[in-house]
């Protein structure tokens, strides 16, 4: 058996029929041998590449994790792994000419192993995959998933979260409160006298006046933590974690006067402008409480507030059973 | 078998020599500033290390594991509560991905993570030892408690356990790294420690 065959077999041309590219280092760092692969995807010729020193060929590896993983591989004597994720385009490979022109890079994935070749000549296997095509199924994969994680928790109308968000959100921030012994507010604010206004302005003026009230509603919550989520037809509830009930009455007010300085005409109301009734609760949440607690909490509040004529806030303490009202 | 006080001292010396180099490499590739240690080492039974595992709130791991051969086997490990890797790899990768969607790229992202942490530790001792050893390449697995490799395999093996500490944009992420070794290994790393021990005129 002759050097390069195996049982007969011609090993180079083996190697060049390989979907991988293949770099042979001698302990000098210099290419020993590169396969067809290779010199298709480097646009370089093999004689411009063979016996060459790996940085003369490859400039933009020096200084390059990759040179470590070689040196490890030399020196150590042990693999590296480097993953597309971290060094993604690390060599100046292309799928195509016009790829090229472009610059635009393969995605590489490189093994970088030592080898015990016993003629001394090759010390050091660098194999590179292709993984343009698994990463852009993967971007692709994550957009979609994006994309229905944002349909599947948004109101369509509104742009807020919907009651599925609300229901996951409430649920998790129970029980973070129970696990800190932390508090947790929760209000319900209800369009006053909503269904009047879309029987008198029709449907569509309707939904309109909701993603306005919701735009102003969000933009007055703490972008982090504080969850807004539209809860029903015409009303809107606020998940505000930490918060006790001084804040959240007058965040609560600050929500009562923003609806209603917008100055939307309803001339179903006695006002004769849009208004909100809001019913606030705040809780810190004992081990074998529930959500059931907070929310029919928050419920009376708000069905105080339309009791005592709407346009107000209403604070329920469960622990006490009191009332409060502002506005 | 256990370490005695100048042992300890000297392998927890040679550890935090490979782990700085990694975090090096680490901090090269981030052009971030990523700090590693490893402040103690302990050789514990097989259990016992399960057990500081375990001890951890979360029962979910993403291991990273390479096997080495030389003058002493060991079967080395980097394991991190999954929340940590999924954080380590948010960090390093980018702040882009949700934790529910790590994929295949982010998985190998942490797989070379640990290939660094663990080729750093082991040719830190080749080194210090004169030694040389092969290793395989780093395979990254999910699992809980019930499946990870330190739980099945030979009765008698010991471990080699290092917490470590990772920071990375100020946050401090903790793991562990373990090294298995069987009964004859351990006393050969030991033979080394001494060897070299003795070498600096200190045992």
């Amino acid at each position: 058996m002759t050097a390069g065959e195996f049982d007969g077999i011609d090993l180079g041309c083996v190697i060049d029929s390989l979907q991988v590219g293949i770099i042979i280092l001698d302990s000098a760092q210099r290419i020993r041998h590169c396969n067809r692969w290779l010199t298709q995807r480097s646009g370089l010729s093999a004689s411009a590449i063979d016996g060459k020193p790996l940085y003369e060929v490859f400039p933009e590896a020096q200084g390059s994790r990759l040179e470590q993983a070689v040196l490890h591989a030399i020196d150590d004597r042990l693999p590296s792994l480097l993953s597309p994720a971290l060094h993604g385009t690390l060599l100046a490979l292309y799928q195509t000419p016009g790829d090229r022109r472009h610059d635009r890079r393969m995605q590489q994935m490189i093994h970088v192993v030592p080898l015990s070749d016993k003629a001394q000549q090759g010390a050091c296997l660098i194999q590179i995959s292709d993984m343009t095509a698994n990463i852009s199924r993967e971007r692709l994969l994550r957009q979609q998933t994006e994309t229905l994680r944002r349909t599947t928790t948004q109101d369509a109308l509104t742009g807020v979260a919907n009651r599925r968000k609300f229901d996951d959100v409430l649920a998790s921030e129970f029980h973070k409160a129970q696990r800190n012994q932390s508090q947790l507010a929760l209000m319900i604010i209800d369009l006053d006298a909503f269904s009047r206004y879309n029987t008198h302005y029709g449907r569509e003026r309707g939904d309109v006046c909701l993603s306005e009230i919701a735009a102003v509603l969000q933009d007055a919550v703490r972008p982090l933590g504080d969850l807004l989520a539209r809860y029903a037809g015409d009303e809107f509830a606020l998940i505000l974690p930490g918060i006790d009930e001084r804040e959240a009455c007058r965040l609560a007010e600050n929500l009562r006067l923003r609806v209603g300085t917008l100055g939307i005409s309803n001339a179903a109301s006695n006002t004769g402008y849009l208004t909100a009734s809001i019913g606030v609760t705040v809780m810190q949440p004992s081990a074998d409480a529930d959500t059931h607690t907070l929310l029919s909490s928050a419920d009376v509040a708000l069905y105080q507030a339309k009791h005592e004529g709407r346009n107000r806030v209403v604070y329920f303490s469960a622990e006490d059973g009191s009332f409060k009202s502002y506005g | 078998m256990s370490l005695n006080e100048l042992q300890r001292d000297a392998l927890g010396e040679i550890f935090n020599i490979g782990v700085g180099r990694a975090a090096a490499s680490l901090s090269q590739i981030v052009s971030d500033e990523v700090l590693l240690s490893a402040p103690e080492v302990m050789v514990v039974h097989r259990e016992q290390a399960a057990k500081v595992l375990l001890g951890a709130e979360l029962n979910q791991f993403s291991t990273v594991s390479q096997s080495f051969s030389g003058p002493f086997d060991a079967q080395a490990m980097l394991v991190f509560p999954e929340s940590n890797a999924l954080e380590i790899v948010r960090l390093m990768v980018g702040p882009h991905m949700s934790i529910e969607e790590l994929s295949e790229f982010e998985q190998e992202a942490m797989c070379e993570i640990g290939n660094i942490i663990l080729n750093a530790c082991m040719s830190s001792l080749a080194d210090i030892f004169h030694i040389r050893f092969e290793s395989t390449l780093p395979l990254h697995r999910f699992g809980d408690t019930y499946n990870l490799p330190i739980l099945d395999g030979d009765e008698e093996q010991m471990v080699l356990l290092l917490q470590v500490d990772m920071i990375i944009s100020q946050q401090r992420i903790q793991g562990h790294i373990l090294f298995l070794l069987s009964v004859p290994s351990m006393s050969a790393l030991l033979d080394h420690i001494d060897r070299y021990l003795s070498s600096q005129g200190l045992a």
